[in-house]
């Protein structure tokens, strides 16, 4: 077995690339599917029944189902309904689609984890439903919630590593190749490693300095 | 003797004598509520006069804090009626004699004339003390923030807090909390004070510190209606104090005559489990016989 | 839009591979939780080695991506000297490492939950510290973590249709054979979708209803 990293330096253009490709499906699906997800969480808080019980149908279908099998569904699946859209676009709407429905269930429990007496106080000091939202709810829900929205995101990111099987250009399809075409697995591998340790690193750690700046309050 | 009963005596139905019979700032009548099957206020009739300080007493269960809580419309009470300040609370008749819910500014124009104290106190966290004070203030009241300010700190001055002013809640005393609550309470200016156990959770040894505050507000003429299971606050400050069993005033009076001249047999119980619960050193009348 | 001839031909073929997937997630689940006992029992040992080696364990396994941890297996192996690793061996070798990881995550906090005191007396009555483990903490954190160990399980089952990269017959395999076969794409997906769904959504459920029946005991 050799070690030779110049496989890695020879190719650097290429895998600096593949790494933005894999930022951009990562955040740009991300922040589609938090937006879709306070929209369904919205609905589901402020819809009526019917619109309630659909949602709840689906959000369980998409948790049910493989996020590969979402994946082919929409890209080999897509066309039969005339939806051709390229690996890159299927995969940043995949990402999206998939997490909005475990956005929504962060941001409904959320809601519901700020205490109704807090409610009660507000509405008695003559607050508006919308004040007590603005003020009250959401603020503290955002920081409850932050935990589970950076987890989501350390998840997501590795669920970028799946698009490679659809062929979109990024890390994990790059490397691989590049293993593949120079038999230099160990070192490709090594750094596709690295890679993801590093970036869910750094994720985690931006999502801990997160926690304790704006949680200051709710340390004793 | 903490019990003395005399067998003469009897409780009186009526509303505490000594306070004033001009119309009452409080006014309920044959109020009714029910969750489902069970019956958890009957019949409840009551006035609360101006100045006045009624203090609501009975086991757990007995509906004492569901009634408290209707009278800001917390609860919505589905038989009889509550007036405040001789304005229907929380409902509306209509033209055909039913009635529906009261809107939403109808709602706050009754409710204006409140302050409510929680048993969780119900600060909001993510705001310091003086956030909580002046947040109504400038969203409600439409204060400016600088005038906001400055009433807050004179409340807060009045609970003894005003060191305390920009201190988040976590960070305050379960009693300092709660003195907090009831700043923010004051602030709004209200006319009436509902306080829900206002010292239920906390601490006995900070039990005092919110007790001299509400001793001190009804020394002012505050108007308070007080659930409390402080028989000693009940007994040293209401004008009249409510006994409720099972969802009904069972007997009411002065603070002597419930505590001492009492001859009703669930009250009697409910205030010697008391003195059991809480005398030490003290013998009870049953060891003494 | 949708052909039944061709659906109804292809049950038994989905059918011989949800077996295949129900057996690589459930071995997988089962070595997972043998490593989960070993690895979060390291997290919570005296010693810091053993204790930095957990939590680096722990770190990777977690901080990968499963479908690369199958390359890494599925390409190094032979380097390894490991020439002839099945692809139902390296998956179910693959999914055990992973869940490991999440598993023993699990278990630190259901064990960490435990009051120490508990263990102080066993140890007083003279009980080893293996023994304490298994007999004393274990079962109240697995009772204590039950519902989150039966939707680590869905999660399992979903992840497990990567295995198909290393070239295992599961679900999805076959289920991308069918399409390349007669191009019906959309038609073979859903039905896939919906098996997945078969499975995972009454284990859901199932788990929902543990968590309130837990909470309802705890209250």
């Amino acid at each position: 077995m050799t070690f030779d990293l110049t496989i890695i330096t020879a190719n650097a253009g290429a895998i600096w690339n593949a790494f933005l490709v894999t930022i951009y499906t990562w955040l740009a699906g991300s922040a589609l599917g938090i937006v879709a997800g306070l929209v369904i969480a919205a609905l589901m808080l402020f819809g009526g029944r019917p619109l309630q019980l659909l949602l709840r149908g689906v959000i369980e279908l998409v948790r049910g189902t493989p996020f590969l099998v979402i994946l082919f569904l929409v890209y080999y699946g897509g066309p039969a309904f005339g939806v051709r859209l390229g690996a890159v676009t299927a995969g940043v709407l995949c990402i999206a689609g998939y997490s909005s429905v475990y956005f929504a269930e962060i941001f409904r429990s959320g809601f519901a984890a700020v205490p109704r007496g807090q409610l009660e106080a507000g509405e008695c000091l003559g607050l508006s439903r919308f004040d007590l939202l603005w003020r009250v709810q959401l603020p503290q829900m955002l920081v409850l919630i932050l935990p589970a929205i950076v987890n989501m995101l350390t998840i997501l990111c590795k669920e970028t590593a799946v698009l490679s099987i659809i062929t979109v250009p990024e890390l994990t399809a790059v490397l691989t190749g590049i293993g593949t075409r120079t038999f230099t697995f160990i070192e490709t591998l090594l750094v596709l490693c690295i890679a993801y340790l590093l970036l869910i690193e750094i994720t985690s750690r931006a999502g801990r300095w997160l926690e304790r700046r704006v949680g200051t309050y709710l340390q004793r | 003797m903490p019990l003395t009963l005399s067998p003469t005596t009897t409780i009186s139905t009526e509303p505490a004598k000594g306070a004033n019979t001009a119309t009452p700032i409080i006014h309920l009548s044959a109020v009714g509520k029910r969750y489902g099957n069970h019956q958890v206020l009957s019949n409840i009739n009551l006035d609360v006069h101006h100045s006045e300080v009624v203090c609501l007493i009975g086991p757990s269960g007995s509906g004492k804090s569901t009634l408290l809580r209707s009278m800001a419309f917390l609860e919505e009470y589905d038989e009889g009626e509550i007036h405040i300040e001789g304005r229907l609370l929380g409902w509306e008749i209509d033209d055909r004699g039913r009635r529906k819910h009261a809107g939403r500014n109808r709602l706050n124009q009754a409710r204006r004339n409140l302050g409510i104290v929680f048993q969780q106190f119900n600060l909001w966290p993510h705001m310091t003390a003086m956030g909580n004070v002046t947040e109504a203030l400038v969203r409600v009241r439409r204060m400016k923030r600088s005038d906001a300010e400055k009433r807050a700190m004179t409340v807060l001055e009045k609970v003894g807090l005003a060191e305390k002013a920009h201190q988040y809640p976590a960070r305050l005393s379960g009693g300092q909390q709660q003195r907090v609550a009831i700043a923010r309470a004051l602030a709004m200016e209200p006319k009436i004070m509902l306080f829900d156990e206002p010292t239920s959770a906390l601490d006995p040894e900070l039990v005092g510190e919110v007790l001299a505050v509400m001793k001190q507000l009804a020394l002012e003429g505050m108007t308070m209606v007080v659930v409390t299971h402080e028989m000693g606050f009940a007994a040293q400050v209401a004008n009249s104090v409510v006994f409720l069993d099972q969802g009904s005033i069972v007997a009411r009076g002065t603070p002597s005559e419930v505590f001492r001249d009492t001859q009703h047999p669930r009250l009697r119980q409910f205030l010697q489990n008391y003195l059991d619960r809480n005398a030490f050193w003290h013998t009870t009348p049953e060891q003494e016989n | 839009m949708f052909d039944w001839p061709t659906f109804v031909f292809s049950l038994p073929l989905l059918g011989k591979a949800l077996l295949i997937t129900l057996q690589t997630s459930l071995l997988g689940n089962a070595f997972g939780f043998v490593i989960a006992i070993l690895i979060s029992s390291m997290q919570l040992a005296k010693m810091p080695l053993l204790r930095r080696l957990g939590g680096s364990y722990i770190f990777i396994f977690r901080g990968v991506p499963l479908l690369v941890q199958l390359l890494v297996i599925y390409y190094l192996a032979p380097m390894l000297g490991l020439p002839n690793l099945s692809p139902m061996v390296a998956a179910v070798l693959a999914l055990s490492l992973c869940s490991g990881a999440y598993i023993a995550e699990i278990l630190r906090g259901g064990l960490m939950a435990i009051p120490p005191g508990q263990r102080e007396a066993a140890h007083l009555l003279g009980m080893s510290r293996p023994a304490i483990l298994l007999r004393i903490e274990l079962p109240q954190a697995v009772q204590s973590t039950l519902p989150s160990l039966v939707n680590e399980l869905v999660l399992l089952i979903k992840a497990s249709a990567l295995v198909s990269v290393v070239g295992l017959a599961d679900l999805t395999r076959v289920a991308q054979n069918l399409a390349a076969s007669d191009y019906l794409f959309f038609q073979h997906y859903l039905v896939l979708a919906g098996i997945y769904c078969l499975i995972n959504i009454p284990l859901t459920m199932f788990g929902r209803r543990l968590e309130r029946h837990l909470q309802r005991s705890l209250a």
